[in-house]
């Protein structure tokens, strides 16, 4: 196996509902290299989405232990967790979650801002990323003057921008149409061609059949872990 | 650490959703702009008044010492000055005789609202009868004409001077100097005016009106009137000297035993900078309190928008924590904005106050028509645009603390769920 990038070691998430205690998570282990083309699926409520927010470093697990790339990842406090958001993980949600007032250009500027970069390198490598997503002639437009794939493909851009160790996907296809999704899988199967590690977060087999490496995950337990070919 | 690209991009937010929701921001800032107006404006007052005020005194003297039978300040001292004899026009005299350090010591009396008329004009004012020495000090400096003479005195010639204020009342539109007037029905003639000295609460300085001692008993009698003798001391240095000299010469002249407290006032120009200075504290204290009431209202009103800005923009928080914006950066985010709410709330009050300062200026010095009325700056002071800036940064800060802290606690999570 390639270099190890995620090691996630009996991590459990449990939520407090009033008395009862209900666990998201159980004792889930597994492990992701780099350039891994990996597709976590699951029904709704099975756990997914915890484990995806785990993965980005959005939560924290509740026992378990969880090292991105050597880093213990458990014991951060909010900042270590922010800064490791910034430099290694790239996300693209559902919903795209782009900034509505700002154009494609400054949304994909946004991480850069947050590394501390200059104003003359965030637009160069702003413009190259949404460049290398094929929308060099879309920069200063706004969210709501694109298409629902155009707006995925800033996200991508967006996620690209740092240069991360994995792009973290959570059901990049959900708002978009077929045709449009299948293009948007092409642009994840090309970043993986090229080297990323990319993760899904999905619950259509159409989807994850892009994949390499299938994590069926139910009642918050991994299921099976298959590898594709 | 704040990095200055998070500081630039705080700063662009700022701007932005100022411009996205201007009529809110316009409204929300409204305490603050008073407070910043109220400010302005106080401070702007103060600066007139001490600057009118330091003409006013310098015109006239601080090395004035007068020897009165009463006090100028002290309401509390009333009974016991009622019960001191009268001081004497001899007493006065013989002070002027005996003193060796003071420029000039010259005798006055007044009497207060006596009649005079210029035709069909008439008024009540103060006549002042003292000797010609008057018109060598800076208080009786002549814009118009002359000072009576010695010789016009030892005459009894029925000469006056009038203050500019009186000059004004009565010859609105023509010399004073030559005219005739009465007083007391008896006609004086006008040999000359004085110059414009008072302002607010010293105005009845510029409505006297001087005239001869010896037409003054002719006029109004001595009978039961008490003298004054009014020091020049020279220059403020021989203050002390002449002070001490006048009041051991004065006790002397008027018998007062070695164990006894002196049985006249000394009066000095510091009784009316303590009139000043109580002004100048009433003026701070109200001002104060309508700025901090101000300020008050107006970082409730910012924190308020603050958390609604907070609430709506939770998606875009979460967002930004996805990212990689650490809790510092969203903490500065929305301080920012609420300090820049407060300096456009400091940007629309500082034309403002500006506007009413340029309109007190130019009112004032129309109804006064007053050299003083120059001293006081008809534009605010670019310290005092300084202050109100430095403030309306600290109220922004104050006012956005609360929901920038919430809003940098939000857990990314929840936050990126929000619609």
């Amino acid at each position: 196996m390639a270099e190890i990038i995620i090691d996630i070691e009996h991590l459990s998430k449990v939520y407090e509902m009033g008395e009862e205690q209900v666990f998201a998570l159980r004792d889930v282990s597994l492990q992701i290299g780099n350039n891994e083309y990996v597709a976590i699926m699951g029904p709704s409520g099975s756990g997914k989405s915890t484990l995806m927010n785990m993965l980005g470093c959005l939560d924290t697990p509740t026992s378990g232990l969880y090292t991105f790339k050597g880093q213990n990842v458990r014991t951060m406090s909010d900042d270590d967790l922010a800064e490791i958001r910034n430099r290694e993980i790239g996300f693209v949600f559902q919903t795209f979650n782009l900034l509505p007032r700002a154009t494609a250009l400054k949304n994909v500027e946004l991480p850069l801002v947050y590394s501390g970069v200059s104003a003359d390198k965030r637009r160069e490598r702003a413009e190259a990323a949404l460049d290398s997503v094929g929308l060099g002639d879309r920069k200063e437009h706004k969210p709501n003057e694109l298409s629902g794939g155009q707006r995925q493909r800033v996200a991508i851009a967006r996620a690209l921008v740092t240069s991360p160790s994995i792009i973290l996907a959570d059901e990049p296809t959900g708002n978009l149409d077929t045709k449009t999704g299948q293009e948007i899988m092409a642009v994840f199967e090309q970043l993986w061609l090229h080297g990323k590690t990319v993760v899904l977060v999905t619950h259509e087999e159409d989807v994850a059949r892009y994949a390499r490496r299938i994590i069926r995950v139910r009642d918050g337990l991994v299921e099976s872990d298959t590898v594709t070919t | 650490m704040i990095r200055s690209s998070e500081f630039a991009e705080s700063f662009r937010i700022a701007v932005a959703s100022l411009r996205a929701n201007l009529l809110r921001s316009v409204l929300t800032t409204g305490g603050v702009v008073v407070g910043i107006f109220i400010v302005v404006l106080m401070g702007w007052l103060i600066r007139g008044l001490d600057s009118v005020w330091e003409q006013t005194i310098s015109i006239i003297g601080r090395d004035m010492i007068y020897i009165d039978k009463w006090n100028w300040a002290g309401g509390r001292n009333w009974r016991l000055a009622e019960s001191r004899k009268d001081v004497t026009l001899d007493q006065v005299m013989a002070l002027a005789d005996r003193m060796e350090s003071p420029e000039y010591v010259i005798p006055m009396t007044r009497q207060w609202g006596g009649s005079i008329s210029y035709g069909s004009k008439s008024l009540r004012t103060s006549i002042v009868g003292t000797d010609s020495d008057y018109g060598a000090t800076p208080a009786g400096s002549i814009l118009d004409g002359r000072f009576f003479t010695s010789v016009e005195d030892q005459q009894s010639s029925n000469v006056a001077v009038v203050g500019f204020g009186t000059a004004k009342t009565l010859f609105p539109d023509e010399s004073a100097v030559g005219k005739t007037i009465k007083i007391r029905d008896i006609p004086y003639r006008v040999v000359g005016v004085i110059e414009k000295r008072g302002f607010l609460f010293m105005d009845f300085i510029d409505q006297q009106v001087f005239i001869p001692l010896r037409s003054f008993r002719a006029a109004f009698g001595f009978q039961g009137r008490s003298f004054s003798a009014a020091i020049k001391a020279g220059n403020e240095r021989m203050l002390d000297v002449v002070r001490a000299e006048a009041v051991g010469t004065m006790r002397v002249i008027r018998n007062v035993p070695p164990h006894k407290e002196d049985d006249f006032a000394v009066n000095e120009m510091e009784a009316f900078d303590e009139q000043a200075k109580s002004i100048r504290f009433w003026i701070w204290v109200v001002g104060i309190g309508l700025t901090v009431l101000a300020f008050i209202v107006g970082s409730i009103g910012i924190m308020n928008i603050m958390f609604v800005s907070v609430t709506e923009r939770t998606k875009e928080i979460g967002i930004r924590k996805a990212l990689g914006a650490r809790r510092s950066s969203i903490l500065m985010q929305f301080l920012v904005e609420s300090t820049f709410l407060c300096l456009f709330g400091a940007l629309i009050a500082m034309p403002v106050a500006q506007i009413v300062v340029a309109a007190i200026h130019t009112i004032a010095t129309s109804v006064y028509d007053f050299e003083a009325a120059s001293a006081v700056s008809i534009l605010i002071p670019l310290d005092l645009l300084g202050i109100a800036i430095f403030v309306s940064i600290i109220v922004g800060i104050l006012a956005g603390i609360i929901p920038a802290f919430r809003a940098s606690r939000l857990d990314p999570v929840e936050a990126l769920r929000f619609e």
